[in-house]
């Protein structure tokens, strides 16, 4: 680095600029400087201050962050490139200092051995976890072809670099157990025992990965070889030698698919009943308006019952108790059926009884009831005021009365 | 769904059949109208003993194809030879044009039918086997491209992922015809030319 940069000002500046790291972070190698300048986050000054502390390179118009700093964020989250190089150089470190420790038995060279075991143990799973994400990203994501085989292959040889670490440890650790237990130190115990767990489980899970890479290069490989020969069918049929040259004909007919063999969907008939519902009544109409078929068309759905229907279903009850209003009207003799009909006072419960509802009323019992009455033959009359229109009207009803020793009766006209 | 109790199916038999019987395939990467679960449901070892009896009854026979599974007739002879001929020679067609492009589309891949018009517009070669694929009116190429994937979703090898955007996806059906092309022996040449290195002459 250019200039003295010590922990304190570098996590300072990083966080001074955290908005900045994280968009550059995020879209590695797409940022220009116009565009990080456009930003409201940094200043020019801000930005120069930056490159000039290393934090930020700029290549050709592009800004990219410091590699350091990227490989760190990406450790901490177990992303980025596999490198298996790390492992290596932990190896060394740990040989050198085993052998230093067997020279001179002091508690610095111990702290080492145990700090790059414990470092081994960790780059060891993490590696492998980033193999196994990126193999899976690149099978899923990497559009190219010929560059999705190539990094397959490429993770191939990390795999087997990374046994191969995974073997060199297996294999120190072996050879120092015995001066691993002179020490005595239990902590290093600790450290060893786990670090030989992991190294089986890794193993596993990398034997595991094999078989996915093994499997996902199978597949594109199947894929390309089949492309080949389709174009090479293609060739043959553009000859238009296809059917002679080939058994596509054979082929074809073996196909056993049902949408190949011209095999329709199942239709089955609607049954007559759904046709009456209302859900088949929508049916027909839709079909009627695809065919044009006015006589399908006629016959509508009931309209949505009101919200009153309950109302208007007490108003029922009138007519239902219609006997008994006939009942009091011959009880008494005061009035003549329209008299006592306009006048009666109904029940609370039914609500307003209008002027022609009373009216309807007065025919039904004048034709249901005809031979309780006395039809007098005699017109009557009734004057009102029409409600909507304010007109003062009269009406002419025939005079009936109640059947007793002189019956008499009438009817209505208007 | 008593019925479908009392046979032990699985609540899905339905909406697999529907989908099937249709001649439609159902492929473990489709993401339309949940395919990917009535993938499931029919991968589940029990479901697929139960619904190939409860199938067979019918004379429906589910075929298990890689990551994919579809209908077949029993015991009805195939028909409509001529037909299917025609469909296969225009799959070789559009398969050629896929295989051939810079980008290849295979399973898994997402595009959109702009992507393969621009190309084939800025490759002559390309442009000519879009134009000389058959059946179709449409006058640019963008509308020829579309009309492909089209026909492809129909025929469920497709999938329309956005229609926003008109990506598609290659689902694990076109296996099946990847499969079917495999099978096709070509007698003048030996068979054994094939180990070149996957690389696919352009």
């Amino acid at each position: 680095m250019s200039l003295q940069v010590n922990v304190k000002d570098l996590l300072s500046n990083l966080y001074h600029n955290r908005g900045v790291v994280e968009l550059l972070f995020g879209q590695r190698d797409h940022i220009t400087v116009n565009e990080l300048l456009g930003r409201d986050d940094i200043t020019e000054e801000q930005y120069r201050k930056l490159v000039s502390l290393d934090i930020l390179y700029e290549y050709e118009n592009v800004v990219s962050l410091n590699d350091a700093v990227v490989a760190m964020f990406e450790d901490f989250m177990e992303i980025g490139e596999v490198t298996p190089g790390f492992i290596n150089d932990y190896i060394n470190e740990l040989k050198r200092h085993i052998k230093f420790y067997q020279e001179a038995r002091e508690m610095r060279f111990l702290r080492s051995i145990k700090k790059y075991l414990k470092r081994i143990d960790n780059t060891l799973t993490r590696e492998i976890i980033k193999l196994q994400k990126n193999v899976d990203d690149t099978y899923k994501n990497e559009s190219n072809y010929r560059i999705k085989l190539q990094k397959l292959e490429d993770y191939r040889e990390k795999r087997d670099t990374i046994i191969d670490f995974i073997r060199q440890t297996t294999t120190i650790v072996d050879e120092t157990r015995s001066l691993f237990n002179i020490t005595n130190d239990t902590e290093l115990f600790g450290i060893v025992s786990s670090l030989k767990t992991g190294l089986i489980e890794n193993l596993d899970f990398l034997i595991e990965i094999q078989t996915d890479i093994t499997d996902f290069i199978n597949k594109i490989q199947y894929q390309l070889d089949v492309y080949k020969k389709a174009q090479r069918l293609k060739e043959v049929k553009d000859h238009g030698t296809l059917h002679f040259k080939t058994n596509f004909r054979e082929v074809v007919s073996n196909i056993n698919t049902l949408k190949h063999n011209g095999h329709k969907t199942p239709k089955t008939k609607i049954p007559i009943d759904f046709l009456y519902s209302d859900d088949g009544h929508v049916l027909c109409k839709r079909i009627a308006e695809k065919y044009k078929i006015t006589r399908l068309m006629v016959r509508g759905l009931a309209d949505k019952m009101a919200g009153d229907f309950k109302d208007k279903g007490l108003e029922q009850q009138i007519k239902l108790d219609t006997e008994k209003l006939v009942e009091r009207f011959l009880a008494q003799t005061k009035l003549n059926l329209f008299e006592y009909l306009i006048d009666y006072k109904f029940p609370k419960a039914i609500g307003n009884v209008g002027f022609e509802e009373r009216l309807s009323l007065f025919v039904e019992i004048a034709m249901e009831y005809q031979n309780n009455l006395d039809f007098k033959y005699r017109l009557q009359y009734h004057d009102y005021i029409e409600n909507k229109t304010e007109i003062k009207k009269r009406l002419g009803y025939t005079l009936i009365l109640p059947l007793k020793e002189k019956p008499k009766k009438e009817k209505a006209t208007k | 769904m008593e019925e479908t109790t009392s046979f032990n199916l699985p609540k899905q038999t339905h909406d697999i059949f529907a989908v099937m019987a249709r001649g439609a395939f159902i492929s473990s990467n489709g993401s339309r109208d949940g395919m990917n679960r009535l993938y499931d449901v029919i991968n589940n070892p029990e479901n697929f003993d139960r619904l190939q009896a409860y199938f067979n009854v019918i004379r429906y026979n589910i075929e298990r194809g890689n990551n994919f599974f579809y209908f077949a007739k029993l015991s009805e002879p195939n028909s409509e030879l001529e037909k299917k001929l025609e469909r296969f020679e225009r799959y070789i067609d559009i398969i050629d044009l896929f295989a051939s492009m810079d980008n290849k589309i295979g399973i898994g891949s997402r595009f959109r039918p702009s992507e393969i018009a621009e190309e084939c517009n800025a490759n002559v070669r390309l442009k000519q086997k879009l134009q000389k694929i058959p059946l179709y009116r449409s006058e640019t190429l963008h509308n020829k491209v579309r009309e492909i994937c089209d026909l492809m979703s129909r025929d469920s090898f497709l999938e329309l992922e956005d229609e926003k955007s008109e990506s598609y996806k290659v689902l694990d059906s076109y296996n099946y015809l990847l499969d079917v092309i495999n099978s096709v022996a070509i007698y003048e040449e030996s068979g054994s030319s094939d180990d070149t290195q996957g690389i696919i002459y352009n």
